[in-house]
């Protein structure tokens, strides 16, 4: 079996999927692809194909990864063209890199995520958000409630946010573009920043723009643990 | 008006499942709006899960988009927040391709697939900008038309339509939608446009019929004012009947989530009760070979891992066997799961079910229907309790452990004795069970138990259907018997079949209540947690409408609601089907035996048809 490593967005009204449906829709696109995947055994087989980080609904991304395995070994670039013939708009796959070694799943190796937020505020509300944005990065310690399934729960999210910019684009909206934590080690989510915002925003617009593994100051993008042992 | 997508988006974010909303999936057509002449809005009055799974759209969806100069979009009944939404940012509900609003339309084709849907058609009118009832909507609005089974009775919504079609559509679509086509072109007022349609089969105009009430609130009169009596239409080729072949693939979880082609039409077993029975008669089959092929396309350009053969009853197609082993044979290797949706209570469909389930942890489900033999030919359900231990024990003995039994409590004559026989049945495939399975562990009955709700166009449309309170002492009843580990029951709302039978048999006083209960907020009636049944009865109270009139017994001379629109089948047959029912006699599958004089095939001029056969 081969095995691949596929760079997608996921944008337009697509971002409105659940990472399940997601999942499922890629899937079908690769069978309609006619690019045979391997199956896991048993009586339910699976297509052996495995996501990194998932996206909340409604989130676009202009950085998604898939690990996909292959029974033959077809020219990555003949895999993007067929995939990408057979997504509907929204999808589109940017890159197939073929995995020459034994690599770490995707979710085990990312641990970084930029993301843009545009906001609509009101502009006399402008310079409390833009204070209020600015003590998040100035404290040693942001404490947030979230609440799950199971209760709720207090977190920390100061650890998990590494930069943050603000950029004023018109009268009513801000910009906010940030990197933060993602995976085993903690996990921001673009949320967690509005909740130190005491004042009405709308949220127009979140997109992820990249995920990668950062790890004592070197970066290391997804792909390009494809070709490097040890990943 | 093109409602504004960056709107919609606006608020997207805030609905449960926004890829309700979204549109786009592989395999949606999306035409050019400036350049079309007739739009039609194909809607289902329920979520898009449901919508989208249903074949009968998807044919029509495909058969107008195949017309250059026509298209059609879909539109799903919005869940309860994405309708408060449109509401408060004041946009109109619109279509998934091109998002626009229903009255941009020439045409909004509905399907009526249940009675419980209907107050959910006046949603989406109102959401979509149209007026309710037909008399409100001027000549440049859109025309409100309707099909599927309901239409067959459809006379508590006749207020609200313009058009119904009754019977099969796929023939006689495009001849209608060319007739529109032709009076938007031209000046002409909307009842000329009603006596041309009036010509084609299957056409039912409610607004040429008028109905007169005696005291006793029976109908007095139904009169026609042209004289054309409406006739089912009837696919006389189904084998040459299109299918669709760009199939649409959702995101979303949808309940039907496969291809499912339609490998035959109509069911000739003529169980008394059904009215997909009888109303889709002749049984016509399709070829092997051509549904094969079309599969294999299908599948290949949906990218979908499971197909049903889907009918009314899939064992009964003639090929069943060499279909299912050259689809299990063609598509098992390709990871692509065969299913049949309904089984035969006979030892032939487990060897069926062995072939394409390669798992036994599902569960397989029989439908007895009934729970003595009496019963069972009082229904001409011609199964024996011998028939459904068979077919248990060879279940079992493949390895399935878990049976569902389908069963119907308020039958025609029931006696205690026949809910007993219910208990006796499930109990003796429990321990048919415990004999043959080696480990018990996973053994699991499942009676699940429905409310008999007589329809139009059936044997026993003239029977009375129980109350609620009839409902609720046998449903306890077997909630007492049917008990143990290796049993569970399953029963449906008592008050949810009232208000079904309530409108599969009513006239057209109940459009001012359907208008009322949906104005007090009924809607999604069908769905239990949503089911408000206090604002409907209130509502007959307030109209003074006695719900009981609509269940009673009927007698052979009454003139029944729907008694002007013609299914196909004599008078004489059903009256004779409903005599033989209460003398418990037989009537057997003319497939197999002699004609049933049921009248359909010389009335509509169409004849049954065996796959590898010409017509008979």
């Amino acid at each position: 079996m081969y095995s691949f490593r596929v760079r997608f967005t996921k944008e337009q009204r697509q971002k409105y999927l659940s990472h399940l449906e997601l999942i499922k829709g890629i899937e079908r696109a690769i069978r309609r692809a006619q690019l045979e995947m391997v199956y896991s055994e048993g009586f339910h087989p699976h297509p052996k194909l495995s996501f990194g980080p998932a996206l909340a609904v409604g989130t676009a991304s202009e950085d998604e990864y898939f690990d996909l395995e292959l029974t033959r070994d077809y020219p990555p670039e003949k895999i993007l063209e067929s995939i990408n013939k057979a997504l509907t708009e929204g999808l589109n796959v940017l890159a197939v890199k073929k995995i020459l070694h034994r690599v770490k799943p995707l979710n085990a190796i990312i641990n970084r995520a930029s993301y843009v937020m545009i906001l609509r505020t009101d502009p006399r509300d402008r310079s409390v958000i833009i204070d209020q944005l600015n003590i998040l990065l100035t404290s040693t310690s942001v404490e947030i409630i979230r609440t799950n399934k199971d209760g709720q729960k207090v977190v920390n999210i100061r650890p998990w946010l590494h930069t943050l910019t603000i950029r004023i684009k018109d009268d009513d909206l801000l910009e906010l573009e940030f990197i933060g934590e993602i995976g085993s080690s903690g996990n921001l989510r673009p949320d967690d920043l509005l909740r130190v915002i005491s004042r009405p925003v709308e949220v127009l617009a979140i997109t992820r723009t990249g995920l990668w593994r950062e790890e004592d100051g070197t970066v290391t993008r997804p792909l390009d643990f494809c070709d490097k042992a040890g990943g | 008006m093109t409602t504004d997508w960056a709107k919609i988006e606006s608020f997207l974010n805030r609905v449960t499942k926004p890829g309700r909303y979204t549109g786009g999936e592989f395999n949606s057509t999306v035409k050019d709006w400036q350049n079309v002449a007739l739009k039609v809005a194909l809607a289902f009055p329920d979520v898009y899960e449901i919508g989208i799974s249903h074949l009968g759209l998807r044919i029509l969806y495909e058969l107008i988009n195949n017309e250059p100069e026509m298209l059609a979009e879909r539109v799903y009944a919005p869940w309860i927040d994405f309708q408060e939404l449109l509401r408060e940012k004041s946009v109109c509900l619109h279509t998934l391709e091109s998002k626009k609003a229903l009255r941009d339309f020439d045409l909004i084709g509905f399907s009526l697939q249940y009675e419980l849907s209907y107050t959910n058609i006046l949603t989406m009118l109102e959401l979509g900008g149209v007026p309710l009832y037909r008399e409100e909507r001027e000549r440049d609005m859109p025309l409100v038309i309707a099909g599927g089974p309901c239409a067959f009775n459809p006379e508590p919504m006749a207020d609200f339509f313009d058009i119904f079609v009754i019977g099969e559509a796929e023939e006689i679509l495009i001849p209608i939608l060319k007739t529109v086509q032709e009076w938007k072109q031209s000046a002409a007022p909307k009842d000329k446009l009603f006596n041309d349609l009036e010509k084609i089969e299957g056409i039912y105009i409610p607004s040429h019929f008028k109905v007169s009430y005696l005291p006793d609130g029976k109908i007095k009169e139904i009169r026609s004012q042209t004289e054309v009596e409406p006739v089912r239409a009837v696919v006389r080729r189904f084998d040459q009947a299109y299918f669709p072949k760009r199939w649409i693939v959702p995101f979303l979880d949808i309940v039907h989530d496969r291809v499912t082609y339609e490998i035959q039409r109509g069911c000739t077993k003529g169980c008394r009760f059904c009215q997909a029975g009888m109303i889709y008669r002749p049984n016509r089959e399709r070829e092997p070979g051509p549904i094969f092929e079309e599969l294999r396309q299908l599948i290949a350009d949906t990218g979908y891992e499971e197909l049903s053969l889907t009918s009314l009853s899939s064992a009964d197609y003639s090929q069943i066997e060499k279909l299912i082993t050259d689809a299990c044979g063609c598509f098992t290797p390709q990871k692509v799961n065969v299913s049949l949706p309904s089984l035969r209570v006979d030892s032939f469909s487990v060897g069926l079910a062995k072939k394409f389930q390669s798992s036994r942890k599902g569960s397989l489900t029989f439908a007895p229907e009934a729970g003595t033999e009496r019963m069972r030919l009082v229904i001409n359900k011609g199964v024996s309790r011998e028939d459904l231990l068979t077919a248990a024990e060879a279940a079992f003995k493949a390895g399935w452990q878990k049976l569902k039994l389908y069963f119907m409590i308020g039958l025609p004559s029931e006696t205690e004795e026949d809910l007993a026989g219910i208990v006796e049945l499930v109990n003796s495939v429990l321990h048919t069970g415990k004999r043959v399975c080696s480990r018990t562990n996973a053994l699991r009955i499942t009676a699940s138990v429905s409310t008999f709700v007589p329809k139009a166009h059936t044997p026993f449309q003239w029977r009375s259907q129980i109350s609620i309170a009839e409902t609720v002492a046998k449903q306890s009843y077997l909630q007492t018997k049917v008990r143990g580990r290796f049993l569970e029951l399953d029963w449906h709302n008592p008050e949810t079949s009232y208000l079904e039978g309530i409108m599969a048999r009513g006239d057209r006083r109940l459009s001012k209540i359907i208008y009322q209960a949906w104005r007090k907020g009924a809607q999604f009636d069908g769905w239990n947690d949503r089911f408000k049944a206090e604002i409907w009865w209130e509502t007959f109270r307030e109209c003074g409408i006695e719900p009981e009139f609509y269940t009673r017994e009927r007698s052979y001379d009454e003139i029944l609601p729907w008694s002007h629109l013609n299914a196909g089948l004599t008078m004489d047959f059903l009256r004779n089907e409903n005599e033989k029912a209460g003398k418990a006699e037989p009537t057997l599958d003319c497939r197999e035996h002699s004609c049933s004089d049921c009248g359909v095939c010389s009335g509509l001029k169409v004849a049954r048809r065996i796959a590898g056969g010409s017509g008979v």
